[in-house]
């Protein structure tokens, strides 16, 4: 089933965006128990050429040893922070200089190829977090109440067609073009005829799940110059099968809607802040209105800032 | 929970899950006419299978399925509700003062759904009898696979509207964008009418004779 959920504060500043997306991500439990997750845009306030990476690390002895030393061949480790999790590995999070966007995804790629130690994302302008488990516990576990930001994409996920784990949780990340997520609720059945050909242009997946199809199709198509609204608008022209779709980027977030409309998708809108989610019930967490809107089967929107 | 002796009971909803509510609403429907649920929270199922005569008003949005496979009761929210609103009912009467999302009114074999703002897609699919009227608009596929029953869309209504349609009657007033396969329109005759303003007087919507003289009618095309 999953649940999808979306802020954005129209002034252009930090607002408690975590606190926000939490309380909405609460209201959607029921649509997913497996796992949970957020990319919270505009918080992390980087320089130019610093991203933050969060790999899962085995607690076997000697993993984070041997990942630390090959991190330091690409760069000082400027912050550092051990995330407890469940299972038997932790979230290492850091901030690393590259000379280069280019050189993030071989630097994600080498440090995979370590044993015990899997890169969840790395990212400049938003702090992707997910993680296996309830809202409730993930935001605990990675004080998230306290992420501040300008918007940002969350979900609770029903794994129906892929592995429950922390890779596999939403949002997904597409390295075609700097920081873009992808939140979904829905199947692709299309999806080897729009993976082939992002394959043929040279673009890597590293799993079978459709999410990660849909965000390297909008990415591609971004980077081809398309506007985010166009982008979507194209989505659903090419992508079958039931889906909401919610995309975020550094300046703003979309929504696209299957042509038949089989999956809820539901916004409101103030003055001040536009939010969107799979049921009515998360936008009262964050809007004080009963001017609730219904996503039409096919429809797009994209707010940007 | 205010005085359990009083004909009217107030329950307040803010700390229960839907199941707690729900039994909450059943054991006391049988001692009281009215029951007054604040603070839903857009939880869904609430009021499910309720078979008792009994008066719900629910201040504030309902979520999906409220008002499912009920027989009897009389229940008015004044708020919104999400997917599948009346589902399945057999007798009694559901009016929302807000909107609704998809698939209002689906399956009812008797009962009337009243929905005052617009609706999702699938208004009334496969419904077998009863009524169903929408204040504003309806979505994609209204009247989807209606075996029967009465379909009333004061607004407009978008593409495929009857998809499939078997049996029962569409009634449009405003725009209608297309019609589905095996759906023909015409205008509804003086008797339609008459029926029409019957049940639209009867839950307060105040149309001119001109509005009942425009009202198109969908149905199978055989």
């Amino acid at each position: 089933m999953c649940g999808i959920a979306g802020v954005i504060y129209k002034d252009k500043k930090t607002h408690p965006v975590g606190s926000a997306l939490t309380s909405m991500l609460e209201s959607l439990q029921h649509r997913g128990p497996d796992s949970a997750g957020y990319a919270i845009y505009g918080g992390l306030n980087f320089s130019e050429n610093y991203y933050q990476l969060n790999i899962q690390v085995n607690r076997r002895k000697g993993t984070l040893d041997n990942l630390k030393s090959l991190l330091t061949q690409f760069s000082q480790i400027y912050e550092e922070q051990l995330i407890e999790s469940v299972g038997d590995s932790d979230i290492y999070k850091c901030k690393i200089a590259l000379e280069d966007y280019s050189l993030l995804k071989p630097c994600i790629r080498e440090i995979d190829e370590l044993d015990n130690v899997r890169v969840i994302n790395g990212s400049h302008s938003f702090e992707m977090i997910k993680d296996i488990g309830k809202v409730k516990d993930i935001a605990e576990r990675f004080d998230v109440l306290g992420r501040m930001g300008t918007h940002g994409i969350g979900h609770t996920r029903f794994a129906t067609e892929s592995g429950v784990d922390r890779y596999h949780a939403h949002p997904y990340q597409s390295y075609i073009i700097p920081d873009i997520t992808v939140v979904h609720n829905g199947q692709i059945t299309n999806y080897w005829k729009i993976r082939d050909p992002l394959e043929r242009k040279g673009h890597v997946f590293e799993s079978f799940n459709d999410t990660e199809c849909i965000v390297h199709y909008m990415a591609d198509k971004l980077d081809q110059g398309y506007k985010l609204e166009e982008a979507l608008d194209q989505a659903v022209i090419d992508l079958d099968g039931p889906f909401s779709i919610l995309v975020g980027t550094p300046n703003g977030i979309g929504i696209a809607k299957d042509k038949l409309g089989l999956r809820p998708g539901v916004m409101a809108e103030t003055d001040e802040i536009f939010a969107i989610a799979s049921e009515e019930m998360a936008l009262h967490d964050v809007i004080d209105s009963d001017q609730i809107e219904q996503i039409a089967p096919g429809e797009t929107r994209a707010y940007t800032i | 929970m205010g005085d359990l002796s009083m004909k009217e009971l107030v329950i307040d909803a803010k700390d229960m899950n839907a199941k707690e509510l729900n039994r909450i609403i059943k054991e006391q429907s049988s001692f009281h006419d009215k029951l007054i649920i604040n603070n839903p929270e857009s939880r869904h199922n609430v009021c499910a299978g309720l078979t008792e005569d009994v008066e719900i008003e629910i201040n504030g949005s309902a979520g999906y399925f409220v008002a499912t496979m009920v027989n009897g009761p009389k229940i008015h929210i004044n708020g919104n509700a999400g997917w599948f609103a009346g589902d399945n009912m057999t007798e009694g009467e559901l009016i929302i003062d807000g909107t609704v999302g998809d698939g209002a009114g689906q399956g009812i074999y008797g009962g009337t759904v009243i929905v005052k703002g617009s609706a999702g897609s699938r208004t009334g699919e496969i419904m077998k009898g009863g009524t169903v009227i929408i204040g504003g608009n309806s979505g994609y596929m209204t009247g989807l696979l209606m075996m029967g029953g009465k379909l009333i869309i004061l607004g407009d209504v978008t593409d495929d509207v009857g998809e499939s349609i078997m049996r029962g009657s569409i009634y449009v007033l405003g725009n209608v964008k297309s019609l589905g396969k095996n759906a023909v329109m015409e205008n509804a005759a003086s008797k339609d009418q008459k029926e029409l303003k019957e049940i639209l007087t009867k839950y307060g919507f105040d149309l001119t004779d001109e509005d009942y003289a425009n009202f198109k009618k969908i149905v199978n095309m055989q």
